[in-house]
């Protein structure tokens, strides 16, 4: 049975318009920080995504920006109501993602829009494509900013989507980060040990629930995890110069080879964590051979800077219900994980019933030691009577439950991310970070007697109390 | 005289004049392949008329020098792989 979803990204502009979450902009606007200018504001105020219809020097593009930037558009995009609680958003695309992989579906060439225009060879050139430059002072013009690679496994049938940024070097070639940890990053050691061109598809503009799926952290297979979410197969068609097969309804696919063992310069560029962190550095070159694409193609752009950006927003929601899986498989008694997307995914909060002493400790290990661990260093364990998604409530339990030195517990060792703004430039060059554990539990081994009681509506008046004021909350004249 | 901008990965205090670099140069005249990237040999002063071509200075966060410099290439290189 499929779920509600877009099957391309311009069902889904349309579906923003409707909810009254798209802007359109018909004034002419440049590509040449202009647009990310536009964009960066959007997601700093929370505003609706923008929709271009007009940009200097590329007359037959139009541009999609901050596509799922707030909480109203990740339910838009899941089919939900706009104003979906958070918690309910979390609750659908768990229960769409533990079943079984949903396996793709191979469709014709004709059938696939992303095959109405077929420039190969010297026709295929990247500055006839929209490739904006987002901030100033950034390495280049980011063409990948939402969006994946497609990369297959030289020995297995492993095929790998996944969302790592793309600069435009010249008008065959891109450069990009290319992680040795990340999946692509694995793949391409292989292909460097032999020495051999590694074939490459990027998809700009996939639909919405395909760009999530090639973003989260799940260990099922990106294009099987983006059927699961859409309850039916996805819609492939294969590329012109490999055997790669990529989304048919998406709106620009660029393909190529990666080539092994050649680095150029790449970046600075805005990252999730609202610096630029990582210097311009050598990194991965990828060829062009053929670009395949909508007649009228819209180029998808995510802003990354301060909150609130995609990296944020989605990192932060896969990220805290992967760890989520991850505690309740371990049967620790949690009652959630929420991640705020303001924390750049680098705080966790947990919720837990606090049965046993130092289980605070035992989650943070746990999570630390994941494979996700890199990606945060701050976790913040509550009981179960706080709302974890209420940073009022969870600022509280830290100030008043945390203690400052039993309560903080830091690993010095931990695996960080060169991305982290805090730290040293040694430690971000070996990736070195250490982690922190805020317990904000009442040590159950405290007398019953001496644990102090918090004073809230809920807390301290009786049912019947609490359920009067309520009833007749309006009544005394106020207003919500 | 055309202009173009490189990255350096240090303080622009350090940067010699005469500098000879190899790697990588935008050009920066507007229009559609504004940015492309050129992989060369070139030497820097921090005059600005010394050499032919305007050369601006950003460090290795995108810090842009605001006092621009001057560059002569002195050749283009090909950084890929014969064939590819
Ligand atoms: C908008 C956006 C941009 C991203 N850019 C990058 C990137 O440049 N490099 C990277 O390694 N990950 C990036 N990520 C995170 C990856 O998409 C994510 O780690 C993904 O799961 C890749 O999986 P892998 O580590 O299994 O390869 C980005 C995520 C989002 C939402």
């Amino acid at each position: 049975m499929s779920f509600r979803y877009y099957k391309d990204n311009r069902e889904y502009i349309e579906a923003l318009r409707k909810s009254g979450d798209l802007v359109d902009i018909h004034e002419e606007v440049h590509w040449d920080l202009e647009l990310g200018a536009i964009i960066r504001r959007v997601c700093e105020k929370k505003a609706p995504a923008a929709f271009f219809h007009k940009i200097t020097d590329y007359p037959n593009f139009r541009a999609f920006g901050a596509p799922i930037a707030t909480y109203r558009r990740l339910a838009v995009a899941l089919g939900l109501e706009p104003e979906t609680p958070i918690p309910k958003i979390a609750e659908e695309y768990t229960r769409r993602t533990k079943g079984q992989p949903i396996k793709p579906k191979i469709i014709d060439k004709k059938d696939a829009p992303c095959k109405e225009v077929i420039l190969l060879g010297e026709d295929a050139d990247l500055f006839d494509l929209l490739a904006p430059m987002v901030h100033d002072g950034d390495g280049g013009r980011y063409i990948g900013t939402w969006h994946f690679v497609v990369a297959k496994d030289l020995d297995t049938d492993f095929v790998n989507w996944g969302m790592y940024r793309q600069m435009v070097y010249d008008e065959k070639t891109m450069v990009g980060p290319i992680l040795p940890f990340s999946d692509m990053g694995k793949m391409l050691t292989k292909y460097a040990a032999k020495n051999l061109l590694m074939p490459f598809a990027t998809v700009i503009g996939p639909d919405p629930l395909s760009a999530i799926a090639s973003s989260a952290p799940s260990p099922i297979d990106e294009v099987d995890f983006a059927g699961m979410l859409m309850g039916e197969p996805v819609e492939l068609v294969k590329c012109e110069t490999s055997d790669l097969y990529v989304p048919a309804h998406a709106e620009i696919i660029i393909e190529g080879v990666i080539i092994p063992n050649v680095l150029l310069d790449e970046a600075p560029f805005g990252e999730y964590t609202g610096y630029r962190t990582s210097p311009r550095d050598k990194r991965g070159v990828y060829r062009v051979r053929a670009i395949t694409m909508r007649k009228d193609p819209i180029m998808t752009v995510s802003n990354m800077g301060t909150p609130t950006d995609e990296g944020q927003l989605l990192r932060s929601f896969t990220l805290g219900l992967e760890m989520e899986r991850l505690l309740r498989d371990q049967g620790i008694p949690i009652t959630g994980v929420y991640m705020w997307p303001e924390s750049t995914h680098h705080l966790v909060v947990v919720g837990v019933k606090p049965i046993y002493a130092n289980i605070a400790t035992q989650i943070g290990q746990l999570v630390f030691g994941s494979k996700l661990g890199p990606w945060f260093h701050m976790v913040v364990v509550v009981d179960e009577g706080t709302d974890i998604y209420n940073k009022d409530e969870v600022i509280h339990a830290l100030c008043t439950k945390c203690h400052p030195k039993r309560g903080i517990r830091i690993e010095e060792h931990g695996v960080g991310t060169p991305l982290n703004p805090f730290a040293s430039p040694e430690e971000r060059l070996y990736g070195r970070a250490p982690k922190v554990i805020f317990d904000c539990l009442f040590p159950p081994e405290w007398p019953k007697s001496m644990v102090p009681i918090k004073v809230s509506f809920e807390n301290v008046y009786p049912k019947e109390i609490q359920e009067k004021v309520l009833a007749n909350w309006k009544k005394y004249g106020f207003p919500d | 005289m055309s202009t173009y901008d490189t990255f350096i990965n240090k303080d622009f205090e350090e940067l010699k004049e005469d500098e000879l670099i190899e790697g990588v140069i935008r050009e920066l005249t507007p229009g559609k392949k504004k940015y492309k990237s050129m992989y060369a040999r070139f030497k820097v002063s921090k005059e600005p008329d010394k050499y032919p071509n305007r050369l601006f200075i950003r460090l290795g966060r995108g810090q842009l020098v605001q006092k621009p410099c001057s560059m002569e290439i002195l050749e283009f290189i090909n950084p890929f792989p014969e064939g590819v």
